[in-house]
């Protein structure tokens, strides 16, 4: 972005951004991204007052482009809340026991060798709170595939 | 705070789109019956598989208080599907 347009008031940029929309210009989606965009690079204080802390992400991102040629295109735009990843997480302590013991059966016997009783919710409550610096692009002739956090 | 409308949006084959706008409280409201039946389920189930009643109510509640700002568009030639949760 111009530093021109990064002087302006960041309400006019999104309303420009809306206009653009209303025109067609650009889709939805764009749209969205460049309004994250413009309030990311908005000042966080005024000159001289200490900086702000960055602010934390909120929302899993997952967003797939594909070219199938039977089919034709398909596109998936997942937004998930980072809150709701953490609330399903903590609903994984309630699994009884012997549920464990059963789908940890059916894991190995499927290949996949994991022991879930081994995995705590604290371990994924960590990995959640790492999840914010994650992207994931994944570029193939006929497939795009994103995954990131805003 | 609890979802508040949830949008459904499909494109059909012919081009046209469906739309509909569900709001949670009222259809809560109206369905609050069937949810008390539902609730009554959900704590006979806790008990025969021994889980905490209190720590399931806790769980959806919280998933319930996550879920605004969800949001799922999946696109195929000319059939989309968009639901989102505000």
């Amino acid at each position: 972005m111009s530093e021109k347009e990064e002087g302006r008031p960041v309400n006019e940029q999104r309303r420009q951004i809306l206009e653009m929309l209303g025109e067609g210009k650009i889709t939805a989606d764009e749209a969205e991204r460049l309004i994250n965009a413009v309030e990311r690079e908005q000042p966080e204080s005024p000159p001289g007052a200490a900086p702000r802390a960055k602010t934390r992400p909120k929302y899993l991102r997952v967003v797939v482009h594909s070219e199938d040629d039977f089919n034709g295109p398909s596109r998936v735009n997942v937004r998930v809340p980072l809150q709701l990843l953490r609330a399903g997480v903590r609903l994984t302590s309630l699994i009884p026991p012997q549920a464990l013991t059963e789908v940890n059966a059916k894991l190995n016997k499927s290949g996949v060798p994991i022991d879930l009783t081994q995995l705590k919710p604290q371990h994924i409550e960590e990995l959640i709170e790492q999840l914010d610096d994650v992207t994931v692009d994944v570029d193939d002739p006929d497939t795009k595939v994103q995954v990131f956090c805003e | 705070m609890i979802p508040q409308l949830v949008t459904y949006h499909q494109r059909r084959r012919d081009g046209r789109w469906l739309r509909l706008y569900v709001p949670v409280v009222p259809v809560a409201l109206l369905l609050s019956p069937l949810l008390l039946v539902a609730g009554l389920a959900g704590l006979v189930a806790c008990l025969v598989f021994r889980v905490s009643p209190v720590g399931a109510l806790r769980g959806t509640a919280q998933v319930l208080w996550a879920l605004p700002g969800s949001r799922f568009e999946i696109e195929q030639g000319r059939t989309a599907v968009l639901v989102s949760v505000r």
